[in-house]
């Protein structure tokens, strides 16, 4: 893959956007209204979704690869980093694939990539800690994504919608 | 630099199989969930930094009993008695052990990801009896 030095400074900035979004919402804690370990809205997701559809499958995967390691660098928490990991890159591949199907919208892909990553972290929690008891979270974190994957689409839109004429959009 | 056309930005019919396949996901794991529940007392079964998992059969407690567990450099303080288990106290980051609550039926978890503890709760089948008698 190759990069011109706009493409890399603008892969450079979504990175540092995902990890301020991941900041954020830290602030404002999904798991206090619902306690499930890992719940949370996902709004790295629209970084993800935009690189995904503004730059292509590559550079969206090494945002999300910079973004998960810098963020567990950031937290000093590198265990957390396998299921940052395994449930971002479940993620990716499943919105890569929804997206090349043609048919759906920014949202039905938004959704799918929330599934998916739930799915992911649960798979990274049942690794790590040897027991299948995480699973019991699956159909609650796979109710909750409908929601959060929904929400991260609409906010991805409207972003879409508003750079539309902009000389971002337009090269 | 010329950025890829803008995907569709308004919902359209196809989403709906894509809702679909996670409520029908959701359903299959919790309906296989279900048929996993066990018979026998009410257990407690602990887990903590991948140790050999501990049982406590919680309706032999006549009285609450409470555990410290040091797992993954944190402490926690878990409250067994009859009807349940909580996490009372934690010293993890995310503390969502502690927001789990008290966890009483069978299959219900309390999980610290930071700490690497499990406790989760099994048998208590239900009576034979009816739940509610309505009329």
């Amino acid at each position: 893959m190759k990069l011109t030095t706009r493409e890399l400074t603008l892969c450079a900035v979504l990175t540092a956007m995902a990890l301020a979004l991941s900041y954020l919402e830290s602030f404002f804690p999904l798991s206090l209204a619902i306690p499930i370990p890992g719940i949370k809205l996902g709004l790295a997701n629209i970084v993800t979704l935009f690189a995904l559809y503004a730059l292509g499958p590559g550079q969206a995967l090494m945002i999300l690869l910079a973004r998960c390691l810098l963020g567990a660098v950031f937290a000093g928490n590198m265990s957390a980093l396998i299921f940052s990991v395994l449930g971002g890159v479940t993620a990716m591949v499943v919105m890569i694939l929804l997206s090349r199907c043609g048919r759906l919208s920014i949202y039905g892909v938004s959704v799918g990539g929330a599934a998916a990553h739930s799915c992911g972290q649960v798979a990274a929690a049942v690794l790590t800690l040897g027991n299948t008891a995480p699973i019991y979270y699956l159909p609650v974190l796979l109710g909750v994504s409908l929601f959060t994957g929904a929400l991260t689409g609409l906010i991805a839109a409207c972003l879409f919608r508003a750079l539309a004429h902009t000389a971002l959009m337009k090269g | 630099m010329s950025l890829k056309p803008s995907p569709k930005l308004h919902p359209v019919g196809w989403d709906l199989l894509v809702v679909i396949a996670v409520v029908i996901l959701a359903v299959s794991v919790g309906i296989g969930l279900l048929g996993t529940s066990e018979s026998g007392p009410l257990t407690a079964v602990i887990s903590a930094d991948g140790q050999p998992e501990e049982r406590v059969v919680l309706s032999s407690l006549t009285e609450p009993e409470e555990r410290v567990l040091h797992s993954g450099g944190y402490t926690l303080h878990l409250v067994l008695s009859a009807d349940g288990v909580e996490m009372t106290t934690s010293d993890c980051p995310t503390q969502e052990c502690v927001h789990t609550g008290k966890i009483t039926r069978s299959g219900q978890s309390i999980v610290c990801l930071p700490a690497r503890v499990i406790v989760t709760l099994e048998g208590g089948a239900p009576a034979s009896g009816p739940d509610v008698v309505i009329g």
